[in-house]
């Protein structure tokens, strides 16, 4: 028997929620992508000319240069719809004002400069659209002395401090090897913001502009070491996998045998509960009485001597073994995980975080799933990410009101393309 | 100016994984109150401490993270405990909390025991794993779900171990996706008058900062490695990764097509006064037409062309390790800037603290915080909102500090506030 009340897709928060897009790269699409998951409309504006750089880049399948294989784009791009425009053509920028006119929400993380060579200046959205949302996110913000700064996420994390905190004394800063800012903390900080100015405007029918700073936003995120430098001068100490709130708590490489290479366990004793156990487990209770490790504070004075004994016993242990065999005993410890390891994770699998949307030329590919789940609006990826342009002539027909061959004209000149 | 929450209630029992997520509540405007056990959260007891001031007052993370809130004790495992803390949820219009499974069924808080107390609450959930599936249970840390998420995998040197992500990450993106999830919460509960069930883990809070390792094992079955920061190409690129400077370091991705480029490095360089010799040949053409990664990538492909390459970026490296470090990283930064270079100077606490842009934005802000006799400087926050601005209105509270105003409001009897407050475990 079909139900048709089960087949009905759940109710998202953002149903009826328009986005224009003029984001590129990570910081922003990740922004819109949870827009999108949350079931708004997200319209993305690209160019032929000058493709977002992730589309370029890869992961791709071998050989395979094509601007719509990208899994690096596909990610952060799920569910959104993608029209070319020129923005730099007088046409086109028209085109564009009405797109801002059609929207609830404006979002780009361009540039101050960019954003100005396109036109989309908040002076001019807001001129167009009053009652819009919208956020700009240069890297340093849209005033002061360095609104002119330019950055990836690697540069931002110099700025911003992963790098001076990240790592241990000794070694260059080299940070975490990522542009991280640009993945969790930048993204859905805006979310918040987003959000908590759309509820503004369902409530009192106003939006507004949101000047979110790349910069402030990482170091609201990490700032701790800034926060105990200022209050109470503290220097900070890079300290590899330390923290000055438990002891021990690393890395510790186990056995390869019957293991993959390279394998390493983590454990966190967080109370001296957890350093009990641990002891116990690694067969040496005795070492919660040893007068160096009695207390926290004795184990971070002698955390070098602490770490040797569990790196020895460490090395002859099974990793996957010992880290159950400490979680038995209630201790925090878990493995280092590789990507392969964690795309075939039981947990992971079991609660479905990965979504699997087929994509016409990628085919299919996992994409990851929320950071948040809502029970009676469940996020959902309902789609892939969209090919270069998929929907321009959708959008300048439903959107634009654009007759078919005024649609076919402005692509043969460029305009939308 | 409104703040765009600054009609609802929050209860926050979380321990520290959740602790920022109220923060961003409360910045735009909604009413927090953290709960914490009778001997305190445990980030009191963390160091490091304000000078003169030791637990449970001092300790800086708790202060950081706890600004803006008010804040109660509470023995949650006695009747009158839980009692009360039911009165309060049923005041409340979000309630966040870190209980494990386990936690929450001793402690006989279901989702259903709370949603009887508040029947449109919208109640989130943080925790390392999550609420369901096999590793649901396990004991969490900060550095053991940024292991389990793969980030630790990319990050540290090849005779290293895999390094953690500094300041307590997955405690930070587990509760900004919190405080988004609430959010979107928030305007389904405004449309429809229906709460619901918020669930944050953070493994999976982080899987998404693994920027392109899922997609390289999904796509190509190729696992990236932790590898010093040394890029994707099999030979140093000059211009790319973290350079030593005459005093520190900066990062440089001086490499691409973003900004001046390689080119831009150049001229930074000429205008210094640095005689570089790379507006002579055979470097000028190759820099003018060969300097991206793309482009090199693409050359070292041609045998014909590789070991020709290999040596020029060789020789182009001594010239750019030598200009870097014989500069301050200030200058090269914001000199470098001034030219669209993509240099970062590799800040540390006193320069952020220090930064000219932070201050010339009005970012950090001072407070009053008389019950710990000081006034304490405050990171700003993420965003500014211009039409909601985020506010910071009150320091983190002392243990217990708002008991007989929050309870007063909830309305408790003085009485039942003084059997509440009376130390020990009231109820036990």
């Amino acid at each position: 028997m079909t139900n048709a009340h089960e087949s009905r897709p759940a109710p998202r928060p953002l149903a009826g929620v328009k986005v224009l897009d003029l984001t590129w790269f990570g910081a922003g699409p990740i922004a819109t992508r949870s827009l999108a998951n949350l079931g708004a409309d997200v319209v993305r504006v690209e160019t032929g000319k000058r493709p977002d750089g992730l589309r370029i880049a890869g992961p791709k399948p071998a050989g395979n240069a094509s601007l719509n294989v990208s899994g690096y784009y596909n990610n952060y791009n799920a569910e959104k719809r993608s029209i070319t425009l020129d923005l730099t053509t007088e046409r086109g920028h028209e085109l564009g004002l009405a797109l801002i006119r059609w929207a609830d929400v404006f979002m780009t993380n361009m540039t101050s400069r960019a954003v100005r060579q396109v036109g989309m200046s908040w002076e001019t959205v807001r001129e167009a659209n009053p009652g819009i949302v919208a956020m700009y996110q240069p890297m340093q913000g849209m005033t002061g002395p360095h609104t002119e700064f330019v950055g990836f996420g690697a540069v931002l994390s110099a700025i911003c401090g992963v790098n001076a905190f990240a790592g241990s004394e000794g070694r260059p800063p080299i940070g975490v090897s990522t542009n991280y800012p640009d993945y969790v903390v930048n993204p859905m900080h805006a979310v918040v913001a987003l959000l908590a100015a759309l509820r503004h405007r369902r409530r009192t029918g106003q939006g507004q502009l949101i000047d979110m700073s790349q910069l402030e936003s990482s170091v609201a995120a990490l700032a701790a070491p800034v926060f105990a430098w200022d209050n109470a001068a503290v220097e900070y100490r890079r300290q590899g996998n330390r923290v000055p709130h438990a002891a021990p708590h690393g890395a510790y490489r186990t056995s390869t045998e019957g293991d993959r290479p390279d394998r390493w366990l983590v454990l966190a004793c967080l109370t001296e509960a957890h350093w009990r156990a641990a002891a116990g487990v690694m067969g040496h209770p005795g070492w919660a009485h040893d007068a160096r490790f009695a207390s926290l504070a004795r184990r971070k004075e002698h955390e070098d001597a602490l770490d040797a004994l569990i790196e020895e016993w460490a090395a002859d242990q099974h990793g996957p073994d010992a880290a159950a065999r400490l979680q038995a005993a209630g201790v925090p410890a878990g493995l280092v995980l590789n990507a392969t390891e964690i795309l075939h994770d039981e947990h992971l699998q079991t609660r479905a975080y990965y979504a699997y949307p087929e994509h016409p030329e990628a085919g299919v590919r996992a994409y990851d799933g929320p950071g948040f789940r809502l029970s009676a609006t469940p996020v959902e990826l309902r789609g892939p990410a969209p090919l270069l342009g998929e929907h321009t002539t959708d959008i300048a027909t439903e959107i634009l009101g654009l007759a078919p061959d005024e649609v076919a004209a402005l692509i043969a000149e460029g305009v939308l393309a | 100016m409104p703040g765009a929450l600054d009609d609802l209630r929050v209860i926050d029992a979380t321990g520290p994984i959740g602790h920022y997520a109220g923060r961003l509540l409360s910045d735009l405007g909604a009413d927090v109150i953290k709960v914490e056990p009778l001997d305190g959260d445990p980030a009191r007891l963390w160091p490091p401490f304000l000078p003169d001031t030791p637990a449970p007052e001092g300790g800086l993370l708790f202060l950081l993270l706890n600004a803006n809130k008010r804040g109660v004790r509470l023995d949650l495992s006695g009747e009158r405990g839980r009692e009360a803390f039911l009165r309060l949820v049923a005041t409340a219009d979000v309630l966040i909390e870190s209980w494990s499974p386990e936690e929450a069924g001793s402690l006989r808080f279901t989702d259903q025991a709370l949603r009887a107390a508040r029947p449109d609450l919208i109640h989130c959930s943080v925790t390392g794993w999550g609420l369901d599936g096999p590793s649901a249970g396990l004991a969490y840390a900060d550095i053991v779900t940024c292991a389990m998420s793969g980030v630790m995998q990319l990050a540290g040197f090849p005779d290293g171990p895999p390094e953690q992500l500094p300041a307590l990450q997955s405690h930070a993106c587990a509760s900004i996706n919190a405080a988004a999830g609430i959010l979107a919460a928030v305007l389904h509960r405004d449309a429809t008058g229906e709460g619901q069930r918020v669930e944050v883990s953070a493994q999976e809070a982080l899987l998404m900062a693994q920027e392109t390792a899922m997609q390289g094992a999904d796509i190509n079955g190729v696992d990236r490695v932790r590898n010093g920061g040394a890029g994707v190409l099999p030979v140093k690129m000059p211009g790319l990764g973290v350079y030593e400077v005459d005093d520190g370091f900066v990062y440089a991705m001086c490499t691409g097509t973003a900004g001046s480029g390689f080119p831009g490095l150049v001229r930074l360089m000429t205008d210094l006064g640095f005689e570089h010799g790379l507006d002579r040949e055979p470097y000028a053409t190759f820099i003018r037409t060969s300097m991206t990664t793309a482009q090199v990538t693409a050359l070292l492909q041609d045998p014909a062309q590789s070991g020709r390459v290999r040596s020029l970026l060789e020789e182009i490296e001594v010239v750019v390790s030598a200009f870097f470090r014989r500069y301050p990283k200030e200058t090269l930064y914001v000199q470098g800037q001034e030219r669209r270079a993509l240099i970062g100077a590799v800040n540390g606490p006193r320069e952020i603290s220090e930064s000219v842009q932070l201050a010339a934005r009005g970012w950090f802000r001072g407070i009053d915080d008389a019950g710990r006799g000081r006034t304490l400087r405050y990171p700003g926050p993420p965003w500014h909102l211009h039409g909601t601005p985020a506010t910071l209105r009150r320091p983190a509270p002392l243990l217990g500090e708002h008991n007989s105003e929050v309870f007063r409001e909830s309305g408790l009897s003085a009485d039942a506030i003084a059997a509440l407050n009376s130390g020990g475990s009231p109820a036990r």
